[in-house]
């Protein structure tokens, strides 16, 4: 019988093209109207680490990663025992692995998966040609797998040359033969992998770092400084020509202090300007984004989470950042912060992002995390985008005071270049005109005005979602949502109902929106993948739930999985 | 010339010192050398001829950071040493302003320095005037990068037993393209030094010698010490580089000029969003 889904790993040594053949599989599926989802684990090495691509195909959404994976795919043995555990296999998976390789090792082997022995070079090639073809063996395996699954070998074909992309007419023609003999070789498998037919309608295949990146280019951000951090850094890759493209421009600043001092320059200048970074990074801009706070400069800052605290575990994801995010900095700080609910939602938080900083004129943190942002996904392209909203640049009659305090606390903020609206953006306590004073009075004002800003903040339906019904309820956000809507729908076809709650609002809290999502709920789990229950205690402190919800926080760097939320559930 | 390009144009040419001025009175202490710096930097802006609203003023955090305040253009007070990304970013998003960067030689050379060097290194077209004052004057009185090493303070009694850097070694080093030192006993020199600078293409780095009347009262003595530098060196860097390394510290002037390219001053649009995110689409 045809599956609905499918669960495959390839994995080997860094370098051996675990992510090519990964994502030769995702294209072809994706292309051919499957929905799909990729996660990458990687070790610390650039080259020589262990790598693996945990790729699912389904013929419906995927929003997080399975349980179990059906099949796993040895392009070597090297190294596979320091992410076996994040791997989970049982005895229904199948292993495949070319006999050349040795033995499975034991912290595979011991899960009981049964292994086929399946040799990954064309067998009809010469020994030198078997050389040659060697370190092609990712493709020969995934168009193996592939061809199993039902994927025509033309999707293949047109698969492989979107993920070679430009690379010499030697290489891609190599390329091609090796997956023409891999497609072949798929007979000596005795394995049914067959996909039902898919539900096909256009659309998009990116990872939740692109996805970001369009939101913030739809919101009109053009200006971007930043510095490479893992795992933020492709985001930044596939956004530098594409900035440039558009007449923007990346700037690969020194450090994070620079590039977050570059973006409120920008900003200052009348740009809508982002700066993308993770954990370290946004503990080096702190400091600068609590003068973008009091000096009242629109800016959006990215921070895709990774393990935490310190240098942590840069590849690998976590959610523990929230507080820093919300609470980072000296001072009264005040300030927003989403999470994108999906790789889908990606786009549009980005783009809300950008607006909500220039209407009201502050930093704006989005926090993602490795598990969003690196996910290559299939998605449904979505249609509804945020209200635009822009800044308030015009001068208005009488003496300018750009700090005035008025019944409206966004107060105008003219481009330099425009007559008559000088004003001088300040970081020290100053009066509505600007000038930095040391006395109580203006201190009070302009920490109220910048108060009120966050206060008369209405988010309306877009602070969260409320998925699913039932008097029980997970209150997550981020990635944590995907694995929580996938363990309700498991619930629900037992007949217990499990009630959703995501916020995309982390700051200010929505606790009057939370009310009512909340309203009927006998058990509430507050969920979310850090150590000290960050998220929950931020949720107790505004008096946002009950004292007796419960917190459900662990630690990454493993992902939430359907049924781990499930077992907690009881 | 279209009419408004005549007004532009005879509004440039009436443009006064005094224009420039705010009417805020400084937090500088009686004396302070950066009283001469805002007049020359005034008198300079005047004859650049761009009027107040087209100039931005970015600084950090010390006493001579307070300048943009007391002048009438745009500007920006941001946080300690961060003077110099921020005013590139407003040069890089806004090309068309006149962008200064002000501050002081403990903001600019210490919590700042590596913005310093990338700063040169990026070269964009703006100014940076530091006031040298070789003491952290806000905080009352430590060595900074530039101070002696035998000066004796609360801090380093004795002195901190470090030879000073030299910034416009490290200046030309990094790659700015104009490297000059004023004095702000000699304001006339100083005022024609940043109109050069304003005009010269690329990152203009002045250090101007500013003496601390508080702590550093010693510096008065500097009138005593200034003098011409013996030639401005043009392009050649590694000949501008020794002959710096090798002067008394008190040459004023234009060591160095050169006319390295900066970065593009903007990129031309060459497609439209929904063109980009075609790239994404599949199972069209």
């Amino acid at each position: 019988m045809a599956r609905s889904s499918l669960s495959v790993v390839f994995s080997g040594r860094g370098g051996a093209g675990a992510m090519s053949a990964g994502e030769l599989l995702l294209r072809a599926a994706a292309d051919l109207g499957y929905y799909g989802l990729m996660s990458r684990l990687f070790g610390a090495q650039v080259r020589g680490g262990e790598a693996a691509a945990l790729v699912q195909i389904s013929t419906e959404p995927v929003t997080c990663q399975p349980d179990r994976f059906d099949l796993f795919v040895a392009l070597d043995w090297e190294k596979v025992d320091q992410f076996a555990s994040e791997i989970p296999l049982d005895e229904n998976t199948v292993i495949i692995a070319d006999p050349q390789s040795g033995p499975t090792p034991q912290s595979i082997a011991r899960s009981k998966a049964k292994t086929i022995p399946f040799s990954m070079s064309n067998a009809d090639a010469t020994p030198l040609e078997r050389a040659l073809q060697s370190k092609y063996t990712n493709v020969f395996a995934a168009g193996a797998v592939a061809a199993l699954t039902g994927l025509p070998a033309d999707a293949l074909q047109s698969a492989l040359s979107a993920v070679l992309g430009g690379k010499s007419a030697t290489v891609t023609r190599a390329n091609a033969d090796t997956l023409a003999a891999g497609i072949a070789a798929a007979d000596t498998l005795d394995l049914d992998l067959r996909l039902a037919p898919p539900h096909t309608a256009p659309r998009w295949l990116l990872t939740g770092n692109q996805a970001i990146a369009i939101g913030a280019l739809r919101g009109g951000v053009r200006f971007v400084g930043c510095y490479p951090i893992t795992p933020a850094t492709d985001l930044v890759e596939w956004l530098s020509p594409e900035l440039q493209n558009l007449g923007g421009r990346l700037v690969l600043a020194e450090d994070e202090l620079a590039s977050i001092n570059m973006v409120l320059g920008a900003s200052y200048g009348g740009a809508p300007a982002m700066t993308v970074t993770s954990g370290p990074g946004l503990s080096l801009m702190v400091e600068s984004i609590g003068l973008g706070i009091a000096a009242e400069i629109p800016a959006v800052i990215v921070n895709v989470m990774r393990g935490g605290p310190s240098t942590g575990i840069p590849s690998k994801t976590e959610q523990s950042d929230i507080n820093i995010a919300i609470y980072g900095g000296h001072g009264d700080a005040p300030r927003l912060v989403l999470a994108p609910t999906s790789v889908r939602d990606c786009m549009f938080t980005g783009e809300w992002a950008v607006y909500l900083a220039e209407s009201l004129q502050t930093p704006v943190i989005v926090l993602s995390d490795q598990t969003l942002g690196q996910a290559f996904t299939v998605i449904d392209p979505k249609p509804d985008r945020p209200t635009p909203l822009a800044r308030r640049t015009t001068v208005p009659d009488g003496p300018f005071k750009r700090y005035a305090i008025a019944s409206d606390p966004v107060t105008p903020m003219p481009r330099p270049g425009t007559p008559r609206g000088q004003w001088v953006g300040e970081g020290l306590t100053h009066n509505e005109i600007g000038i930095p004073v040391g006395g109580a009075a203006a201190h009070v004002a302009q920490l109220d005005k910048r108060a009120r800003k966050f206060a008369q903040f209405d988010p309306g339906p877009l602070w969260g979602d409320v998925w699913g019904e039932g008097d029980t309820v997970i209150l997550t956000f981020g990635s944590g949502i995907g694995p929580a809507q996938e363990a309700s729908r498991r619930l629900a076809a037992v007949g217990q109902q499990v009630r959703i709650i995501s916020l995309r609002v982390l700051s200010p809290l929505p606790v009057e929106a939370l009310a009512r999502a909340l309203e009927g709920a006998r058990r509430i789990v507050v969920m979310e993948q850090n150590h000290g229950a960050q998220l929950y205690r931020h949720l107790l402190a505004h008096k946002a739930i009950p004292p007796s919800a419960e917190s459900f926080a662990r630690p990454g760097p493993l992902p939430f999985r359907p049924a781990e939320i499930v077992a907690h559930l009881g | 010339m279209s009419n408004a390009a005549i007004i532009d144009a005879a509004s440039a040419e009436a443009l006064d010192p005094s224009d420039f001025h705010s009417g805020a009175t400084p937090i500088w202490c009686p004396g302070c050398g950066d009283y001469g710096v805002l007049s020359a930097l005034e008198h300079a802006l005047a004859i650049n001829g761009r009027p107040p609203h087209e100039v931005v003023l970015v600084s950090g955090i010390g006493c001579s950071s307070r300048l943009p305040a007391y002048t009438s253009c745009y500007g920006f007070h941001g946080v300690h040493g961060r003077a110099l990304p921020f005013a590139a970013g407003v040069k890089l998003a806004r090309p068309d302003l006149e962008v200064i960067a002000v501050g002081g030689d403990g903001d600019g050379y210490s919590i700042g320095g590596n913005h310093f060097i990338h700063a040169c290194r990026r070269n964009l077209d703006m100014l940076y005037l530091v006031m040298d004052n070789r003491v952290y004057g806000m905080t009352k009185g430590q060595p900074s990068p530039t101070t002696e090493a035998d000066w004796d303070s609360d801090i380093a009694p004795g002195g901190l037993g470090l030879r000073p850097f030299d910034p416009l070694a490290l200046a030309i080093a990094g790659g700015a393209n104009f490297v000059a030192r004023g004095f702000s006993g000699r304001p006339q020199e100083l005022k024609d030094l940043i109109v050069e600078g304003l005009r010269w293409p690329g990152f203009a780095f002045i250090d101007v010698l500013s003496p601390c009347m508080a702590f550093r009262s010693e510096e008065f003595g500097w009138k005593e010490s200034v003098h011409p530098v013996a030639r401005t060196i043009e392009d050649d860097r590694a000949a501008a580089h020794a002959a710096v390394l090798a002067e008394d510290g008190y040459s004023l002037g234009v060591l160095f000029k050169d006319h390295r390219p900066s970065l593009p001053a903007r990129y031309v649009a060459q497609s439209s969003l929904s063109e980009i995110e075609q790239q994404f689409a599949v199972c069209r």
